[in-house]
């Protein structure tokens, strides 16, 4: 029986499945399994909507087109107190691309604004989302790691007074202008970048995990290392391309 | 004067072109349009009976050309587009190089495959009497947005053609979607369970009508099969040309209203590309007694399970997203040969700069008792390696250099070696596939 274990909840993969969210999860389980950590992962679908944030270490909201996110976001407003409360009590959250989207505040939507989870403290605009932004992304986060990812968003988000996850090197960010990529909150990971993310950045990968797992178990301090030498290939080989 | 100023130039531009061997098929048509912006409405009157348009995510080159192979051997002149190029630039080279220095051509049919983003463009030019929509997958998410973004471009385009033929994939409920509310559309499909179970991406499986997953007596892969909604009771639609009594076991061999169809094709989706071609020809009132030897003679366009042989078989395969790469895929594990794989990806703007979709394909089936060697390559090859790391399949060796991979492959003790490239690794590929096959021939003589 492994020691630790890491109950990882993926929301409306049904819906929310565009751009490889595959490679996200496959990380995020392989890098425990590895390490002799059980991972177990539990879906969320419009067919068996329940889910039980009491017992999740790790929620994975990707992203979908518009038309499908909306969907989502009905659904997930229903919970919107649970998830609240899971993000207060750092749980571990990794929001990626629509889903950075839905735990904003508002959404403007066809001309209309919709109300989001909350769980951050931004807004998105779809207005422009027919220009939308596309293209290799490079982003520095505060400890000199560089993260590559691919965006491609019509919204345009608005960070407020929160931290981003890094500043953009090259590609367009949150909103095209503000020279930052994502949110970092509490335990909240939230990014345009997919492509998948965390495949080709381990250490984000990895400091993901140690969040959720000194959540848990308070024993909890460092992950084992892992060769992680074809994924840090992987990551230079796109930024020496890009940059 | 500028249309016979246009097509001189243009045709001349080829000519260099060719000369200079680097010519382009979108070029000539490129400068045509610049010289004279409605070139090709000033040569569509040579065209006598229809225009047809093929277009969709896969299939398209291959349903294309065969139109226009069968067309032709029904004794009929035909303008096509069998070069590839398949933006608007690539349709004017068509009719420019038909000309000739005069500008006058003659023709009865003219068959062009359209890139799905550039049917608008092109519709404005000239208007089809038949629209073939092939199928709708996710692909190249980064040129085009995303398939809803698809569906209403060709929506659009299909509203300014004058009530076309309509000629769709009814196993795929996006392409179903666009026969909605129109007059004239024939569907084709396949009518029973024919490979074994498939889930890959999962793209449009929710009802056009109502957004409701739907549900499925089967499928075929990606989306494609025999659906229905359970909420609002919208179907797939009644199959006009349905194959049925299907068998892959050597070729395709299928059944359509009373005709048996025996090709010596390789690929379950080629059964595809049979139907819409069968229904066009069909819906044209085409004689088509020798449709079979017809289609069996037609030389597949580059990389189309293209096999060189140097000593051993050497198998190239074009695939450019998860659907196609699926299949290519099944298709590999129906032989049953010992085999070396060699996966190759790049990520120029035509091959899609985003790479994350390699996550959806189901590259986890390619191992099995048969696989020899496992190689990636390509501009991506670190994303390959890491999609195959972590569904904890060994990869022998990550190369960029495809050269040398496939004389390791030639070299090792496996009966056949496959090549699996999308877009842009293809062109270079087959250039050095042809190379190893002439230097082999200069050195046995």
């Amino acid at each position: 029986m492994p020691e630790y274990s890491i109950n990882i909840l993926h929301l409306y993969p049904d819906l929310l499945n565009l751009y490889g969210d595959k490679g996200n999860i496959e990380a995020l389980k392989k890098r425990l399994v590895w390490r002799g950590i059980e991972p177990c992962i539990k879906e969320c679908t419009m067919e068996n909507p329940d889910f039980d944030l009491k017992n999740s270490d790790i929620v994975l909201l990707g992203g979908g087109s518009e038309r499908e996110q909306m969907l989502v976001l009905d659904k997930l407003l229903e919970k919107k107190s649970e998830i609240s409360e899971y993000v207060e009590n750092n749980g571990t959250v990794l929001a990626l691309c629509g889903g950075f989207e839905l735990l904003g505040k508002t959404i403007i939507f066809e001309n209309e604004s919709h109300q989001g989870l909350g769980v951050l403290d931004i807004s998105t605009d779809l207005s422009l989302s027919k220009k939308r932004l596309i293209g290799n992304v490079v982003i520095e986060l505060d400890n000199g790691d560089r993260v590559v990812g691919f965006e491609n968003h019509g919204g345009r988000i608005d960070i407020g007074n929160h931290t981003p996850m890094g500043k953009v090197l090259k590609g367009f960010g949150n909103n095209g202008e503000s020279g930052f990529e994502g949110v970092l909150y509490k335990n909240v990971f939230a990014s345009y970048l997919h492509g998948p993310l965390l495949p080709k950045n381990p250490k984000l990968c990895d400091k993901i995990l140690l969040s959720a797992l000194c959540r848990k178990y308070g024993d909890f301090t460092e992950l084992s290392p892992l060769n992680d030498d074809l994924e840090e290939r992987a990551n230079s080989y796109m930024i020496d391309r890009i940059l | 004067m500028r249309k016979i100023l246009a097509i001189w130039i243009a045709k001349l531009a080829a000519i260099a072109g060719r000369i200079l061997g680097k010519g382009s098929s979108a070029g000539p048509g490129t400068i045509a349009l610049k010289i004279c912006p409605d070139i090709i409405e000033r040569l569509k009157s040579n065209i006598s009976k229809n225009v047809i348009v093929t277009c969709g995510t896969n299939g398209k080159t291959t349903t294309n050309n065969l139109i226009y192979t069968a067309l032709k051997n029904s004794g009929y002149k035909v303008l096509c587009n069998n070069l590839g190029a398949n933006m608007l630039s690539g349709v004017a080279t068509a009719f420019v190089l038909e000309c000739n220095w005069l500008g006058r051509f003659s023709v009865d049919y003219a068959c062009f495959e359209v890139d799905e983003a550039s049917t608008v463009r092109v519709f404005e030019h000239i208007t089809p009497d038949v629209i073939v929509i092939t199928n709708l997958f996710r692909d190249q998410l980064d040129r085009y947005g995303e398939v809803e973004m698809t569906v209403s471009l060709i929506k659009k385009a299909i509203d300014m053609a004058d009530e076309p033929l309509l000629v769709l994939n009814g196993d795929d409920p996006v392409s179903s979607s666009l026969g909605a509310n129109r007059n004239r559309t024939v569907y084709y499909g396949i009518g029973e369970k024919v490979l074994n179970d498939e889930d890959g991406a999962k793209e449009g499986r929710f009802c056009s009508n109502c957004g409701h997953e739907l549900t499925y007596n089967f499928i075929h892969y990606s989306q494609l099969g025999d659906y229905f909604c359970s909420k609002c009771g919208n179907k797939r639609p009644e199959i006009k040309y349905e194959a049925k009594n299907v068998d892959i076991s050597s070729g395709l061999e299928f059944s359509v209203g009373d005709e048996r169809l025996s090709l010596n094709y390789r690929g379950f989706y080629n059964i595809y590309n049979i139907l819409a071609v069968y229904a066009v020809i069909d819906s044209l009132s085409i004689e088509k007694s020798d449709f079979c030897k017809v289609l069996d003679n037609y030389k597949p366009q580059v990389g189309r399970m293209e096999e060189i042989n140097l000593g051993k078989p050497v198998i190239l395969n074009l695939a450019k997203n998860p659907a196609g790469f699926n299949q290519a895929i099944a298709t590999v594990l129906q032989d049953s040969r010992k085999k070396d794989v060699i996966f190759a990806v790049n990520d120029a703007p035509s091959d899609g700069q985003d790479v994350s979709w390699l996550w959806d394909v189901d590259f986890d089936k390619i191992v099995h008792d048969n696989l020899n060697l496992l190689f990636v390559s390509g501009i991506r090859l670190y994303d390959l390696a890491l999609r195959f790391k972590y569904s904890d399949i060994k990869v022998d060796e990550v190369c960029e250099n495809i050269p040398e991979l496939i004389k390791k492959c030639l070299d090792s003790d496996a009966e056949v070696c496959y090549v699996l490239v999308n877009y842009t690794a293809l062109f270079g590929t087959q250039k050095t596939l042809i190379e190893m096959k002439k230097e082999k021939e200069r050195s046995e003589k």
